[in-house]
């Protein structure tokens, strides 16, 4: 009976599948476009940490246009992906060698790079190009190592609270300048269950930039030296102090019940639609603001100062971000070289810096933007604040003073407090641990 | 004897009972389907709604929208993705699912010297399963550019055949192993060579697996990210996997367009499968039943 | 079989698989075995170590936590996903209308990617936005930490995976039963045997290799999730629903540590193994016994 079965049945099925897979082995050899000319044109790689750089990033995309606009035998091919997946992917490239000719990346993973001999150095090119003197002091500081100048500011990182006012006033509340104020007005809006400060911690546990600026507020840019020598530790009074402040954030009730669950884009939509008086973040948000329903009532907040912190309470923190570096294999290329320097001329040229105002970001260099004071309202309040002559900024962001581990124990231990996983002392041991570990 | 039939349910009953089992056994089933395939609906209905309703209201009813099918038709180069995705999948599963059946065969119905050889082959690649696939990334963009590879088809097809291996062997040897040999053994003494044997014996009554192997690695294969977002640079090879990711930004998440994305991506898959597994079962039960 | 078995005949039904298997799979494990024992940081130089990595791991609450939510999952997945894939194989066996269209349905979930497995179940589980939350609240039912909280997470995040890998097992069972010879189970019939009888003393001894199949499959699944925890919590709050692969994926990407991070995967791999391992061996000696 099994006979009958076979002989009388032909397998089509199998005799299609073999003779497809023939084909498609043939057209699997078929290869990419070469990237490096492409009608004469040089190609110049520009990655970075979005996937669809038009919509999510659209400063870089309006500087790349106008630039390919000016230099019309230069292409810049723009790619990106989600900031895990980029820096997965640089890293990987970074092993290989085989890293774009200009990306976007963390000041840590750069210097790890510049290390490993990856980077390009980028001080002869700029003092050629004369822009080193309209970049602040603090931001050549911040991207030079052994001497070379590794990085170039990508945007500003202008962080703070952007408040309400109107959820403030209908609450019949002020606006908070210390911190029992701040405590006051959770306390207030907990009562009448609205958030008070929009936090969300989900794949995005560096949403923290303004307990971040209290770190600041508590010594932490004379700290920081002695700490990485490790003649200071992590676990000192101070910083106990500002996580215990924290913590009494936590139980007045200022974040939301699902601050864990929610993702930082969920924070920022809380806010857009009303329903959180403050939130957490820079001056990035500033275009989504505007397009919202709050953009009228929304100021910007360097954040609330302590009567028991440390040092300089008025503060604001605008320094550089991440920097913008360049593959090292560039400057043995003299045609990518000379594109990369036009490039660079380029994006800190008055003309480009204007574009990132347009889209509501700060200039990076000395320039003076023109803002359309209506249009352009929130940037504005923004940009008032961190030019306001009663205000310092810090050198740095604090977990751009560190390494990437020591930065992420930090995240944990600002959101474990916010969550109560850890206690104040729990949060300062977790980074100090992390500090151990180097 | 027959390989399989549809079974009737217990036969010599009384006819009102049995229709009365039948119409439980038929609530039941559309009952626990229904329940499986609700978050589905779900995110249909998500995937109607604009990003922000979807974060503050998602029942709303006056928001239903199908902007962000526009939108996403409209940024993603969806021909081409599918494009890309079928070429990869097509030469991995096939290569993948032809030579896991050589070794599958070899390992269970081959007599070997080394009776311990076989077995330890087996498990050099069933230990396969137990690894993160994340180990591999490293490594293998590595051997991509080593042999001139990287960037073209070939650099994810390779490494997507070497991943199906494990799941492949195990679910072949499996079966094969529960699969009578009497067949076999009288196609031998017809004469039939090695080559006969395994394309006109065995590779028909295996129909049934052979079809589950090819369903999920098609899956695997479109479902695919670490890999594509490794080693894929040029948004010319990108597959639809890699499409749905892009609505994801360092500091904006497109929701709308990721459900979106997720249901363009999504329903084409189902239908295949649907219209695939009807094809293969009743092949199936057509032999059965004549056989 | 000796027929057809010649060295080269088996050399040659082997090498394609070998081939491709060691190149693409066996090489770049052993070269993040080799990874484990440094302090790579990805790129640039790497420091030989010894066993450091691995000893940090034992000092480390994050790992152990992740390691106890893995084995969590492990036991719910598996105690829940065996019989009702097995039930519901049975079930869609039946004679009902549309029971084709059935079968494709339920096989829905495995076909979408985990990673929007994860996101979908966000807009479900989340203990503010999520459907389940805002369908229990007219109940009268506080809302409910399903994901985020300090307990729940890591049955929420088995929950999630059971319906992704329900439809996978349940087709792996309808194609196992597809060849339990029915002449068997017409002689069980014969002999009277219930329904029960039959698939107790028949068809299930008759399907050992599949259960053993499917079970060695989830086991090794529930071992690699990491793109549902991804999606639902992160990892957090702080860690706590980190699963085994997605602490290694914080530890080798985010903290650029690879080093200790290919020293997790190692361990992921081992434990993987070992329980699949543990199992086949103790499926082998019941069927002997």
């Amino acid at each position: 009976m099994f006979g009958r079965k076979f002989t009388g049945r032909r397998q089509r099925l199998a005799g299609v599948v073999l003779a497809v897979s023939s084909l498609v082995a043939l057209a699997a050899c078929s290869s990419a476009t070469d990237a490096q000319s492409k009608d004469g044109k040089t190609t110049i790689t520009l990655s970075m940490q979005n996937p669809n750089v038009k919509t999510a990033d659209p400063a870089t995309w309006a500087i790349v246009k106008a630039f390919e606009k000016a230099n019309p035998d230069i292409h810049v091919e723009v790619s990106g992906q989600a900031v895990a997946e980029h820096l997965q992917a640089l890293s990987i490239a970074a092993q290989s060698d085989t890293l774009p000719d200009v990306f976007w990346v963390y000041k840590a993973t750069a210097e790890d790079m510049l290390k490993a001999g990856k980077l390009m150095n980028l001080k002869p090119t700029l003092d050629d190009l004369g822009i080193t003197p309209h970049l602040p002091k603090s931001t050549v500081s911040n991207f030079t190592a052994q001497d070379k100048i590794y990085g170039v500011p990508y945007q500003g990182l202008l962080t703070g609270l952007w408040v309400n006012k109107k959820i403030l006033s209908d609450n019949g509340l002020e606006q908070p300048t210390t911190f029992d104020d701040l405590v006051n007005v959770a306390k207030k809006l907990k009562s009448k269950g609205i958030v008070t400060i929009s936090d969300g911690a989900n794949q995005s546990s560096f949403s923290v930039w303004s307990f971040l600026v209290w770190l600041d507020r508590f010594g932490f840019e004379d700290k920081i030296d002695a700490i990485l020598d490790g003649s200071e530790s992590y676990d000192n009074a101070d910083f106990v102090r500002m996580y215990e402040h924290i913590a009494q954030l936590r139980d007045a009730g200022a974040f939301a019940s699902n601050v864990s669950t929610q993702t930082y884009q969920q924070a920022v939509d809380q806010y857009l639609k009303g329903k959180a008086a403050m939130l957490d973040a820079g001056v990035w948000a500033s275009s989504a603001i505007q397009d919202s329903q709050v953009a009228a009532d929304t100021v910007f907040w360097n954040g609330a100062t302590f009567a028991d912190g440390v040092g300089d309470q008025n503060i604001v923190m605008n320094v550089a971000s991440a920097p913008l570096v360049v593959d090292h294999k560039v400057a043995g290329n003299s045609k990518k070289l000379a594109a990369v320097k036009k490039f660079l001329g380029f994006y800190y040229s008055d003309a480009a810096q204007q574009l990132l105002v347009d889209n509501g970001q700060p200039p990076v260099t000395d320039y003076e933007p023109k803002i359309d004071a209506t249009k352009q309202s929130v940037l504005k309040s923004a940009l008032d604040v961190a030019r306001d002559p009663k205000l310092a900024s810090p050198q740095s962001q604090p977990d751009l003073l560190v390494s990437t581990a020591v930065s992420s124990a930090m995240y944990d231990s600002i959101y474990g407090v916010i969550q109560d996983q850890l206690s104040p002392r729990q949060a300062v041991d977790l980074v100090q641990k992390a500090l151990d570990a180097e | 004897m027959t390989i399989s039939t549809p079974p009737a349910g217990p036969r010599p009953v009384t006819r009102p009972r049995r229709r009365r089992g039948l119409i439980f056994t038929g609530l039941a089933a559309y009952l626990v389907t229904f329940l499986i395939v609700l978050p589905i609906l779900w995110v249909t209905v998500l995937s109607l709604q604009p990003s922000d309703t979807i974060l503050s209201d998602p029942f709303s009813i006056k928001t239903l929208t199908f902007d962000n099918y526009r939108n996403a038709v409209a940024s993603l180069p969806l021909l081409q993705m599918y494009k890309n995705t079928l070429i990869v999948a097509l030469a991995s599963v096939t290569i993948g699912a032809i030579v896991s059946f050589m070794a599958s065969y070899a390992l269970t119905r081959m007599v070997f010297r080394h009776p311990t050889a076989r077995s330890s082959l087996r498990f050099y690649f069933l230990a396969g399963l137990a690894v993160p696939v994340y180990v591999l990334l490293f490594p293998i963009y590595r051997i991509d550019l080593a042999l001139g590879i990287f960037g073209t088809y070939a650099a994810l097809i390779l490494p997507y055949i070497a991943v199906s291996i494990p799941f492949n062997t195990l679910l072949l040897t499996g079966f094969l192993r529960e699969f009578p040999k009497e067949l076999e053994e009288a196609a031998i003494i017809d004469g039939a060579g090695l080559f006969r044997i395994c394309w006109s014996v065995v590779l028909p009554t295996m129909r049934p697996v052979i079809a589950t192997i090819l369903i999920f690695n098609v899956v695997y294969v479109f479902n695919e990210f670490p890999f594509v977002s490794i080693l894929i640079n040029n948004p010319d090879l990108a597959t639809v996997s890699l499409a749905v990711s892009k609505f994801q930004g360092q500091y904006t998440v497109d929701y709308g367009g990721m459900m979106a994305a997720a249901t363009l991506v999504l329903l084409p898959q189902l239908v295949i499968y649907a219209v695939f597994q009807r094809h293969v079962i009743a092949g199936l039960t057509a032999g059965a039943v004549k056989g | 079989m000796v027929w057809v078995s010649s060295r080269w005949k088996i050399a040659l039904m082997l090498a394609p698989a070998l081939a491709l298997f060691t190149a693409f799979f066996v090489y770049p494990v052993g070269y993040a075995i080799a990874y484990s024992f440094t302090n790579s940081a990805g790129f640039g130089g790497a420091k030989f170590v010894g066993i450091d990595n691995y000893t940090a791991l034992l000092d480390d609450p994050f790992f152990w936590q992740s390691l106890r939510n893995t084995v969590v999952i492990l036991v719910v997945s598996l105690v829940i996903l065996i019989p009702s894939s097995f039930a519901l194989a049975l079930l869609l066996r039946r004679r009902i209308a549309f029971a084709g269209g059935l079968r494709a349905l339920v096989f829905g979930p495995a076909i979408i990617a985990p990673i929007l497995v994860g996101l979908m179940w966000v807009f479900i589980l989340d203990p503010k936005i999520g459907l389940l939350n805002r369908l229990l609240e007219p109940l009268g039912v506080g809302p409910i930490q399903w994901i985020g909280g300090n307990s729940l997470t890591p049955y929420s995040v088995s929950l999630v995976f059971v319906w992704s890998s329900i439809g996978f097992a349940m087709t792996i069972f309808y194609a196992g039963l597809q060849l339990v010879p029915n002449d068997v189970i017409e002689a069980a019939k014969l002999d009277g045997a219930t329904s029960w009888q039959q698939l107790r003393h028949v068809t299930i001894p008759m399907m050992r290799e599949t259960f053993a199949i499917v079970t060695v499959l989830l086991i090794t699944n529930v071992f690699k999730i990491f793109e549902l925890v991804y999606m639902l919590t992160g990892g957090g709050p702080v860690h706590r629903s980190e699963t085994l692969v997605s602490y290694m994926y914080f530890v080798t990407f985010t903290n650029q540590r690879y080093g200790s991070g290919m020293a997790i995967a190692v361990v992921i791999f081992v434990l993987g193994a070992l329980t699949s391992l543990a199992y086949l061996a103790a499926a082998r000696r019941r069927s002997l016994a």
